[in-house]
């Protein structure tokens, strides 16, 4: 009876203990700021791992800045090569071992949906998930912040100036047969039936699939002029290849995840010369002087082999707003004021599109959705970035 | 050196007070390890018991009976999403679904063990590895079980208990799995496993001294699919959130692999190789953050094995440990166990 009412206490105290931990700010002390994050450096999705080591260049270059408010951040990266009980281990080994304040970015949706509510229940921020799906926002959660624009944006920007712009008719799109797809999908439907068009053709192709001749002799039937592309790099470049083959050449067009021109026209062998790409982010051989400083961070802080690729520098840019937020803080670095300084963000201008969250509201997901601007780009034949149109913004 | 003299010597769960000491000794360990630990750990510890469930199932299959499997990340899908399915569309509760959806990946593992009467080594494998990428690729099209979006696990509740914290979860999956491994052992010494391994060491043999291969050879797929099935039901809840893209081939060939370098045809064994597989694929990163021997280990495979200038020294590290231990003891961990015990026995002479 004695060792059970002492297990009883034992087991109080700790929970005690615990919610008592848990009370006082997690993660910061009076020199310092930690941060958590997760990439894949292997695995699938290695290329997309720049994000995070983006991130890190961004965090020495603030840092030897003189940090913010005369904390240094610390940025704890971690490598789940792009498997959800990997990022799942990683975040938990993370926040109860060394004690997060916050999250940044954090590659991948089926690697940051394993982790969200295990964010949210522990009211942990978490700022700038590196991917444009509607999941972070719809429904919102207080903690969470998303600037990537959506791909159902992006749709509709690239539908409006294809239709208003370069006066097309027959659109036409062949999209991965998943969430990323899908957003694509109905962003080009609704923005087409606006303009009182519609698609003439809708292909899905799965991640799997290797051959795509079928789905590109169906875009070809449909003689489109306009083809949206919303697979992934490797089967853009295929699409686009065998179109090649096909003597079928519409115009086509990408989401941002193909808008790494460099990286798109060696894959394809220069058949990624005119297409036009949706950007999040300023081109990288852009004049905007705040690219110009991340460009010279880059020389300075990031490993010699790493390109000054569109998905290293937006891991600056994800993390710009969570950044400003702290800034505004002052020394006061609690949760909740870093919260309400995230809300209070508007119109903040970084190399993303404008940033603006409101607060709180679980019925609208404009509150935690912070961007909804977008450019369109289109490749030369040097594989630059010719500007179409500026930032634009999209309901 | 353990002489048996009747049938019931064999089956009997402990053969000496020796064993039942060191056995509750491993029960208390383990029912106050949660407290003795972070939270995080005992997240490891609960991926740990997952892997344990599944590789005693895969070795009753592949150690025990002979035959091979690269599907059981399928089973373990079905699995995983029969639970959620069935506890949220069909609002069972928790202990009903998991035995049911096991049940469901046992039909599966049925089905399966049909062409596993005709194919062997080789072929076999390709006709699982098949099941295996067939059966993710049809959840992930099919939007009742979540297509691509994948499925968030519903609170747990099991009576007056709400089981939502990693610890809370920990108990209930402990005692799944003690009963789960009690269970493969007691059905391995039993007139089952006996046929079990009598086609595993000469099907021929076996189908002349009486034993129906068709019947065997489909309940040993059937057995283990059940065994993974229970498995993915647990899993879904230590993750709280599935997508097909998990249960990836790799997860397949991670489980054959404990299963090898744990110890074919041994339970032990496949909880050893449960354990130190299932630690250092979570673990093995950190090895850059040992004093020393980190740092350097980092430069070196930054300078070496690297395109983007970072580390990824834990992957070499995880092949190499698999590829010595098969090299020096191809019974893996468990042969080491038996070396050490016999060492032991005769110690000091």
């Amino acid at each position: 009876m004695k060792k059970k009412l002492l297990s009883v206490l034992l087991a109080a105290a700790m929970v005690f203990g615990i919610s008592f931990y848990a009370a006082a700010e997690e993660g910061v002390t009076d020199t310092e700021i930690h941060i958590g994050q997760w990439g894949p450096q292997t695995g699938p999705a290695a290329a997309w791992g720049s994000v995070a080591r983006g991130t890190d260049a961004y965090f020495k270059m603030i840092n030897d800045e003189g940090g913010i408010n005369g904390r240094k951040l610390v940025l704890h990266m971690f490598d789940d090569g792009y498997n959800p009980a990997k990022t799942m281990a990683g975040v938990k080994e993370l926040q109860e071992g060394k004690g997060m304040f916050a999250w940044v970015s954090g590659v991948g949706t089926a690697t940051g949906l394993a982790v969200k509510e295990y964010l949210m229940e522990k009211k942990i921020p978490w700022v700038g998930p590196a991917s444009g799906s509607q999941v972070w926002t719809n429904p919102p959660s207080k903690y969470l912040f998303a600037d990537y624009p959506l791909y159902y944006i992006e749709a509709k920007a690239l539908c409006n100036y294809g239709a208003t712009k370069l006066g097309k008719k027959k659109f036409a799109m062949i999209y991965q047969n998943d969430d990323y797809g899908k957003n694509g999908l109905a962003g080009a439907q609704e923005e087409l039936g606006k303009l009182g068009l519609k698609l003439v053709e809708a292909v899905p192709v799965e991640v799997t699939d290797t051959d795509l001749k079928p789905h590109v002799m169906k875009l070809k039937q449909s003689e489109a002029d306009v083809v949206l592309l919303w697979v992934t790099p490797s089967h853009a470049v295929r699409t686009i290849g065998t179109g090649a083959a096909m003597q079928f050449a519409p115009q086509w067009m990408s989401t941002s995840t193909c808008s790494d021109f460099p990286f798109m026209n060696t894959i394809s062998k220069g058949l990624w010369t005119n297409v036009i790409a949706a950007s999040f982010g300023e081109v990288p051989d852009s004049p905007n002087p705040l690219m110009q400083k991340y460009k010279k961070a880059h020389e300075k802080y990031a490993a010699k082999e790493e390109r000054w690729g569109v998905f290293f520098y937006a891991g600056f840019g994800f993390v710009e707003p969570a950044v400003e937020a702290l800034k505004r803080c002052g020394k006061d670095v609690t949760r909740e004021r870093f919260v309400k300084e995230m809300e209070g963000l508007k119109n903040f201008k970084g190399i993303l599109g404008k940033v603006n969250f409101k607060p709180f509201n679980e019925k609208d997901p404009s509150s935690r959705q912070g961007t909804n601007e977008v450019f369109l780009v289109q490749c030369t034949e040097t594989s630059g970035y010719k500007m179409l149109t500026d930032w634009t913004k999209y309901e | 050196m353990d002489m048996k003299r009747d049938y019931y010597e064999d089956v009997k769960l402990f053969t000496s007070g020796v064993g039942f000491f060191w056995f509750l000794v491993l029960m208390v360990f383990l029912a106050a390890y949660p407290f003795l630990v972070k939270n995080y750990y005992v997240y490891v510890a609960n991926y740990i018991a997952i892997n344990i469930i599944v590789v005693i199932g895969l070795n009753i299959l592949v150690g025990y009976t002979g035959q091979i499997s690269l599907g059981h990340a399928g089973f373990f899908a079905i699995g995983a999403y029969g639970t959620l399915i069935l506890m949220t569309k069909l609002s069972f509760p928790f202990l009903l679904a998991l035995p049911v959806s096991a049940l469901i990946a046992s039909v599966f593992g049925f089905l399966l063990g049909l062409p596993a009467l005709r194919l062997e080594g080789p072929y076999l494998s390709i006709a699982t590895l098949g099941f295996g990428l067939t059966i993710t690729r049809v959840i992930g099209k099919i939007e009742f079980f979540g297509g691509r979006q994948g499925l968030h696990a519903p609170e747990l509740v099991i009576g007056p208990w709400h089981l939502n914290t990693d610890r809370d979860f920990y108990y209930l999956l402990m005692v799944i799995t003690v009963l789960m491994t009690v269970g493969a052992r007691n059905l391995i010494k039993t007139r089952v496993g006996r046929a079990f391994v009598a086609i595993r060491d000469a099907d021929i043999a076996a189908e002349t001294m009486g034993v129906n291969l068709v019947f065997y050879k489909t309940l040993a797929f059937a057995v283990s699919a059940f065994y993974t099935g229970i498995a993915g039901g647990l899993f879904a809840f230590v993750l709280r959130f599935i997508e097909p893209e998990l249960f990836s081939l790799f997860m397949s060939i991670m489980f054959l692999a404990m299963v090898v370098v744990g110890g074919l045809g041994s339970i032990m064994g496949s909880i050893a190789g449960a354990c130190l597989l299932g630690w250092l694929d979570l673990q093995l990163r950190n090895i850059l953050s040992l004093p020393y021997i980190g740092s350097w280990l980092e430069s070196l495979s930054k300078s070496y094995f690297s395109l983007t200038g970072v580390s990824n020294i834990q992957f070499i590290l995880f092949g190499l440990i698999m590829v010595l231990i098969m090299l020096f003891e191809p019974l893996g961990i468990f042969g080491i166990w038996i070396r050490t015990k016999k060492y032991w026995k005769t110690w000091p002479f």
